[in-house]
């Protein structure tokens, strides 16, 4: 079966080292505003929330690409941007309601994350287990588990 | 002119603002600055020596105040998200040097910028605002009153950018406060010697950083792998020791390890056991006011908490923190129990820019001076400064930020102060070299007492203190220095060896500083040593000489000759690389430590023998300077008599 990749905000320390390796993985280079996986952080109060491509079944970013740029990899199901037709119109980043695609300031073109070919590097070394690559059926199970976790002593 | 390019890891480019004028220019990296220097604390020993003599005043304008990276900063590698400020300090009048970690070091990096060099004075407050190559000085008049938190703020609003990050000052740099510091991503200090006072007598309220530049590494699948190996060592080999104690508590965890050793700083430093040591200790801040942990970036380690008080006297506290050094420097050492008072006083030095260690400690100086009668109530402007009132710590600390009463002579730092009351003052300020003393010391703990007497920035911890003995790593101390001293290396009443030891963690720590790591890795846990180094630096730059540990080592001598050679030029000797009396005449009254003083002056001779110094003035000799390429430094202070022998 399929994975996606999810993630647990809450274990978020925001390290950015998730950035770092996307970033690495793809251009060889290091730079966060580079990177596919984009935390967006409060510092003051210490709140991190990784922002993904959530790999939706129905891709509004797709459906907004004038230039037909966008494709689900069969593989391993992620949106994958073809960097010779990418026109860098910004229209999917309007089209997706959670900002996931971004402007690779280097090649002004758009990037969404390819779940690394299907071995994400950001879930390989996230220090905190904050992203996830998981099976479809697991993404609820984690949520359910924290939340039960909280009113009883359910051990996860 | 033969320039960095050719070397991965570097920006590659500087700036240098001279606020007198306000012209900005962008340089080149001159290739002998990494090769020699490798970065970080290395350039600014380097320029600080070529530009700073001893006829600059620390808070003139002809002061250079350096904000300098390294090669590893902002690529992945363990806590690689630090930077460091360098000027001279006006707290010490030599070398003033300070750490920040956070994110602003790789932003700064990202803009293409290894350093940025600030020189002059503004005539009004300005901020430097830096977005890749577009750089400007901005008016900050504005902003100037206005606390590290707002300023933060504003300046992101009028940028229009949430994300940009902003190093500052707040009101105590501004006011002059000789231990103000730098604050960046709201918590993260460059905190000791001064730098904030330094920013502020420059008229500078801020730099702000964008960067969307990319670093490149010179085998950039080799070094990825090396560093992956060494993040893997961190997460790993050593994950159950990082995670169980920083991890879990952050450095708040030695307020347990220091009472252990009984070497937590107690009452102005008389006693090295705090018998409340656990109202102020971990636990209890893990238990009661943890709300977040957050990171530095690419840490593998993650020891930074935010911590909430909820209700009382300072209901509505949040701050990061409180770490270790402050838990010691407002708490056991003002003999002040009340946590959330500790919480607070953090929160305060944060927003005004002040140096949590350097604070705390003058705070603790003013109540033995007003327990012995030397300050009264009427010179305390009415402040009950008894022993462990928290209340009036924390309305001192507004006091030394705004410079008010009292406030205005402790701002000067308690070597100043001690100075101007006299009537044996001076004895109570627990200093070297002008500055505050950090939370260990050298009776229950003899070669921390080396480390505050050699450190060229003055009493500090972080320059070359052994954790072998404060946490018994045997294992380490039997592989680096062979298994026969092991358990002699473990043992912190011992002083044997420990003149060469404090010397090679001090290399190991200049070499930290100029790459730029965390000391969590490096110092706690010991995990990374030369070798690990000399791994990573060959295939990040280039420059493959450094797969050589001898020659790590010998650029790490290098820049810690040079900034020994900062120091001797100002004309600071074997007189100043001292401990306060307290350490060396008085006897450590209880705890395990039980009836010693610092026994430095063996450990002194052996640090030298082992730098290669002349032992009877402490300067530099020739042979030591011309061993690490600094033959030009040696004519230098043979021209000005500061040379050894």
């Amino acid at each position: 079966m399929r994975k996606l990749l999810t993630v647990v905000p809450e274990r978020c320390t925001g390290c950015l080292i998730c950035e770092l390796v996307c970033s690495f993985y793809h251009t060889k280079e290091f730079n966060p505003k580079r990177s596919r996986i984009d935390v967006l952080r409060d510092e003051e109060k210490g709140v991190n929330i990784p922002v993904i491509c959530r790999q939706c079944a129905k891709p509004l970013c797709q459906e907004a690409c004038p230039s037909d740029a966008i494709h689900r990899d069969e593989e391993t199901g992620a949106m994958f941007v073809d960097g010779s037709k990418c026109i860098g119109c910004r229209l999917c980043i309007a089209a997706c309601p959670f900002g996931a695609p971004s402007v690779d300031p280097t090649t002004m073109l758009t990037t969404i994350c390819d779940l690394c070919r299907g071995d994400p590097r950001c879930v390989k070394y996230c220090p905190r287990d904050a992203v996830l690559y998981v099976r479809p059926d697991t993404i609820s199970l984690i949520r359910r588990q924290q939340s039960a976790k909280k009113i009883t002593r359910f051990p996860t | 002119m033969i320039y960095v390019s050719d070397y991965g890891g570097y920006a590659g480019r500087y700036l240098r603002a001279d606020l007198s004028s306000g012209k900005i220019t962008i340089h080149e990296l001159e290739k002998e600055l990494p090769r020699y220097y490798i970065g970080g604390v290395g350039f600014c020993a380097k320029i600080l020596w070529d530009e700073v003599g001893p006829d600059t005043k620390p808070l003139n304008p002809d002061n250079v105040l350096v904000f300098a990276t390294g090669p590893l900063t902002g690529t992945f590698f363990h806590s690689s998200g630090r930077y460091v400020v360098a000027a001279k300090s006006p707290l010490t009048g030599c070398w003033g040097e300070a750490h920040a970690g956070g994110h602003f070091g790789p932003e700064l990096k990202y803009a293409g910028y290894d350093m940025a060099i600030l020189e002059g004075k503004a005539t009004n407050p300005v901020y430097l605002y830096v977005d890749d190559d577009f750089l400007e000085l901005k008016d900050a008049a504005h902003l100037w009153g206005r606390d590290t938190n707002e300023t933060t703020k504003a300046i992101r609003e009028e940028l229009g950018d949430p994300t940009i990050k902003v190093a500052c000052i707040g009101q105590a740099g501004e006011n002059l406060v000789r231990y103000a510091c730098i604050i960046s991503d709201f918590y993260r200090a460059a905190g000791r010697t001064g730098m904030g006072a330094v920013m502020g007598s420059k008229n500078l309220k801020a730099i702000a950083v964008r960067g969307s530049k990319s670093i490149l590494a010179t085998s950039s699948m080799k070094y990825m792998e090396a560093a992956t190996e060494a993040f893997r060592k961190v997460t790993e080999t050593w994950g159950e020791a990082c995670e169980s104690s920083l991890g879990r508590y952050g450095t708040p965890n030695l307020v347990e390890v220091e009472a252990s050793i009984g070497r937590l700083p107690t009452k102005n430093h008389i006693f090295g056991i705090y018998d409340h040591a656990d109202d102020i200790g971990s636990e209890v801040l893990e238990k009661r006011y943890r709300a977040m942990r957050e990171s530095c970036f690419s840490c593998g380690i993650q020891c930074k908490f935010i911590s909430e008080v909820r209700s009382g006297a300072y209901a509505g506290t949040t701050t990061s923190g409180p770490e270790y050094e402050t838990i010691m420097a407002f708490g056991s050492n003002c003999l002040n129990n009340n946590v959330e008072s500790i919480i607070h006083a953090n929160l305060l030095c944060n927003l005004c820019g002040l140096d949590t260690i350097s604070a705390g400690k003058v705070v603790s100086f003013a109540m033995e001076c007003y327990d012995k009668g030397i300050v009264t109530r009427r010179e305390a402007d009415d402040l009950d400064l008894s022993w462990g009132n928290s209340d009036a710590i924390v309305q001192l600390v507004h006091r030394i930020s705004k410079r008010e009463g009292l406030g205005d002579l402790l701002a000067e730092g308690s070597r100043i102060a001690a100075r101007r009351l006299g009537r044996g003052a001076e004895e109570f300020a627990i200093q070297v070299k002008g500055m505050e003393v950090s939370g260990q010391d050298g009776r229950a703990h003899q070669s921390s007492g080396l480390t505050h007497a050699t450190a060229a920035r003055g009493a500090d911890h972080l320059t070359s203190l052994s954790c072998l003995e404060e946490k018994g790593y045997e294992e380490t101390a039997g592989t680096r220095y062979g298994s026969e001293r092991a358990k002699d290396l473990v043992n912190p009443l011992s002083t044997t060896y420990r003149g060469r030891l404090v010397k090679d963690l001090e290399d190991l720590f200049v070499l930290t500083d100029s790459l730029i790591i965390c000391k969590y890795g490096v110092m706690w846990p010991p995990i990374f040593y030369f070798d690990d180094f000399a791994k990573v630096i060959p295939p990040l730059t280039g420059m493959v000489e450094y797969d050589d540990i001898g020659e790590l080592r010998l650029t790490a001598e290098r820049i810690c000759n040079l900034r020994k050679a900062f120091n001797a030029r100002e004309g600071l000797t074997r007189k100043d690389d001292t401990l306060p009396k307290r350490f060396l005449r008085e006897p450590m009254p209880s705890g395990p430590g039980a009836g010693y003083v610092c026994n430095l002056d063996p450990m002194l001779d052996e640090y030298y023998e082992a730098r290669g110094w002349d032992k009877e003035s402490g300067l530099p000799l020739r042979k030591a300077l011309t061993r690490v390429g600094l033959e030009d430094v040696a004519d230098d202070l043979e021209a000005l008599g500061r040379l050894g022998g």
